[in-house]
């Protein structure tokens, strides 16, 4: 009975700000709502109890809409008052009475609950009129407070998994996770069924065709071998331009580097929104982009993939540089260096290691997504891939899956273990 | 005209609005051994780097051989900082650089940027790196990164970049707060070297009074970012002590 109640020593409070209030409760609102959707939606899949359109939107008769606003609202304003909601938990409130053993704090949760129809229901009017201690709050005489800090606990909180906000939480994570799983449209049985259809791409791959390992392919005027190498080089050309690009760049996208001024704090913004922005852009549409630009081949790919890398390893090469640590540049301004000095002697030697195995790290990814960006005419492995795949030669495909995955093994290994020594 | 001149001395940090300096003016003649003393929080590193201005100052004015410092323009005020040296509580090297490469750093307000940046130091700077590593006998450690040091070596290595400045007035930011008693005196022995030879005066903040006693010349001792004693180290007695580390302290003696 206590304990509940006075798990903080709660000194006087400033007044909870109306924001707070308000937030909080159209959060519940909303996730009530939500709840209603996904159960209606469910409950339909299963047992076709309502009208769900080919969108996806659900179709309720005349009443329905009302029915759910209103039971929603009820629903939130219920657990409003009894208890810790995952909205109020979201915006730091929690309801409270002081001194109060069970039964007595129960009644007044039912008077909040049902004060609030007058003070919230009419369009809040009760919270509008005095935000400071709106009139369902007056009536009840339970009060919306902070949740206390960690330093004001005086007994362990509960579980979380016995709160209430934690179970709202597990049924809202275990609705979506159900609501996926109609979206999607996974079907266990279709995949299990459906097993033995692959059955020629299966024998393909696993009997793959070298017979242009080496010897070129005379409809594609290339060799595994040989396309191999050239996606290598793009991812090569591509991580080196880009690593430099982005070493310099990288300087102005660090804040501890760039603040101090205002302008400073200016390029700092852009320069993180531009790494933002670009690396947000998939290498696949970049390559479209310079297909378009440079005309299909390894050009376009190898430009793909150095914007991107630009973009990646800066943004890697700022939050290294904003975790250096501090005391040697102190140090050295402390000698009469300058600023670029600082930056020569301070900075670079700290972040050379980490940049170097980041960049190893890059090269790695490139050669990768060398593959894929042929798709939209980069050129390299993934011509012959895309070629063969639209042929069904399954058996050449599994050649050059083979031949990509020992590859990438090899560089992740030894980019691996070169990261090691570095670092 | 004393060497260094502290004139109302005033820093409020922005973040927290912390008065961690409240109006503080002392004076040091050349070659003196300063202590400041003081609880954690008095405000001893904020004064040390108001004097190079590592720190800008809120207001008030600080005066070497009778120039403002305070009012120096950037360029201007490297070159005087050429002039301080300052070791640091957590030593402040360059972790993944040799120690050579730490101690030639000493030099880079000496040294035109141009050649530093490519990291071309004169011949007889990478001589004058010998000398000072030999001083501080760590000569055999020379190509060795600094991260492969224990903590006093890596002060001395501290030392030996200061003295590469061949400075006039030395810092010492709690030198020896992160070292083990023993090694401490061989730490403040080699600041105490440097002061009595060289003629180098020394401003140090030192946690243990016991230290403060044995190094200093004169000791300031700040409270809440005041002074709150300033004489020599025999003048401490218990009621002054009590005074500024307060009442529930006791006097801790370090062999
Ligand atoms: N960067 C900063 N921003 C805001 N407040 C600061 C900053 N640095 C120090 N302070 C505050 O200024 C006051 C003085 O700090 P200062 O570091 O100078 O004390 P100190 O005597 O060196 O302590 P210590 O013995 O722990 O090193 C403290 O209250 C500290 O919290
Ligand atoms: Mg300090």
């Amino acid at each position: 009975m206590e304990r509940k109640q006075s798990r903080s020593r709660s000194a006087e409070q400033p007044p909870i700000p109306l924001t707070a209030r308000v937030l909080s409760f159209f959060l519940d609102w909303s996730i009530w709502g939500y709840i209603a959707y996904g159960t209606v939606y469910l409950l339909n899949h299963y047992w076709y109890v309502a009208y769900i359109d080919w969108y996806g939107r659900l179709t309720l008769p005349w009443w329905g809409w009302p029915v759910v606003v209103i039971a929603t609202f009820e629903l939130a304003l219920l657990s409003h008052s009894f208890g810790h909601s995952l909205g109020m938990r979201a915006m730091g409130l929690m309801p409270a009475a002081e001194g109060l053993d069970r039964p007595a704090l129960r009644k007044r949760r039912l008077r909040h609950f049902l004060a609030s129809h007058i003070s919230i229901m009419p369009l809040g009017i009760g919270v509008w009129a005095s935000p400071s201690e709106p009139w369902h709050e007056r009536l009840s005489g339970l009060r919306l407070v902070r949740l206390p800090q960690r330093e004001e606990w005086i007994t362990p909180p509960p579980r979380w998994y016995r709160t209430e906000w934690g179970i709202m939480t597990l049924a809202i994570l275990g609705l979506t996770v159900t609501l996926g799983w109609h979206v999607t449209g996974i079907h266990l049985r279709v995949l299990i069924a459906g097993a033995a259809r692959p059955a020629r791409l299966w024998q393909g791959l696993t009997h793959p065709d070298f017979t242009f390992l080496i010897y070129s392919d005379p409809w594609l005027n290339d060799s595994i071998v040989g396309a191999l190498i050239e996606s290598i080089f793009m991812a090569l050309l591509a991580t080196i331009f880009g690593a430099g690009i982005a070493f310099v760049l990288s300087f102005f996208g660090a804040r501890n580097i760039m603040a101090g001024s205002l302008p400073g704090l200016i390029v700092y913004g852009l320069t993180r929104g531009v790494f933002n922005i670009f690396r947000s852009i998939e290498s696949i549409l970049w390559a479209l982009i310079f297909a378009v630009w440079v005309g299909w081949g390894p050009f376009a790919g190898t430009l793909a993939l150095f914007i991107h890398t630009i973009a990646a390893l800066g943004k890697l090469y700022s939050e290294q540089t904003e975790h250096i640590d501090p005391g040697p540049l102190e140090a050295i301004a402390a000698t009469g260096g300058s600023r670029i000095e600082v930056i020569r002697y301070g900075v670079v030697p700290q972040i050379v290691p980490p940049f170097l195995a980041f960049t190893l790290y890059r090269w790695d990814i490139n050669v990768r997504m060398a593959t894929v960006v042929a798709l939209v005419g980069g050129g390299g492995i993934g011509r012959l891939f895309f070629y063969y795949k639209d042929q069904l030669d399954w058996a050449k495909v599994g050649a050059i899956i083979v031949a990509i995955g020992l590859v990438v093994w090899l560089l992740d290994y030894i980019s691996g273990r070169v990261r090691e020594k570095i670092v | 005209m004393p060497h260094l001149a502290i004139d109302h001395l005033t820093k409020i940090y922005e973040r927290g609005k912390v008065l961690a300096l409240d109006d503080v003016s002392f004076s040091v003649d050349k070659g003196e051994f300063l202590v400041l003393i003081g609880l954690s929080g008095s405000g001893k590193s904020t004064l040390l780097r108001c004097i190079n201005r590592l720190i800008e100052p809120t207001s008030g004015r600080v005066f070497l051989d009778g120039t403002e410092l305070t009012a120096l323009p950037q360029r201007e005020l490297r070159r005087w900082r050429r002039k301080i040296g300052m070791i640091f509580q957590q030593f402040n090297l360059v972790k993944r650089s040799t120690v050579l490469a730490n101690v030639l750093a000493g030099r880079l307000g000496y040294v035109p940027t141009a050649r530093t940046l490519l990291g071309r130091f004169p011949r007889e700077d990478l001589e004058r790196a010998r000398r000072a590593l030999e001083r501080v006998g760590l000569l055999e450690k020379m190509f060795v990164r600094a991260d492969q040091l224990s903590g006093g070596q890596q002060q001395r290595v501290g030392i030996a970049r200061a003295l590469m400045q061949e400075p006039e007035l030395l810092l010492a930011d709690e030198p020896v707060s992160a070292l083990d008693p023993a090694t401490s005196h061989s730490i403040l022995k080699y600041l105490e070297q440097m002061n009595r030879q060289d003629g180098v005066t020394v401003l140090c903040a030192l946690h243990f009074l016991s230290l403060a006693r044995r190094y200093g010349t004169r000791i300031i001792a700040l409270k809440g970012g005041r002074i709150v004693f300033e004489g020599s180290p025999s003048e401490i007695d218990d009621a002054k002590f009590k005074e500024i580390y307060g009442e529930e302290a006791e006097q801790v003696e370090v062999r």
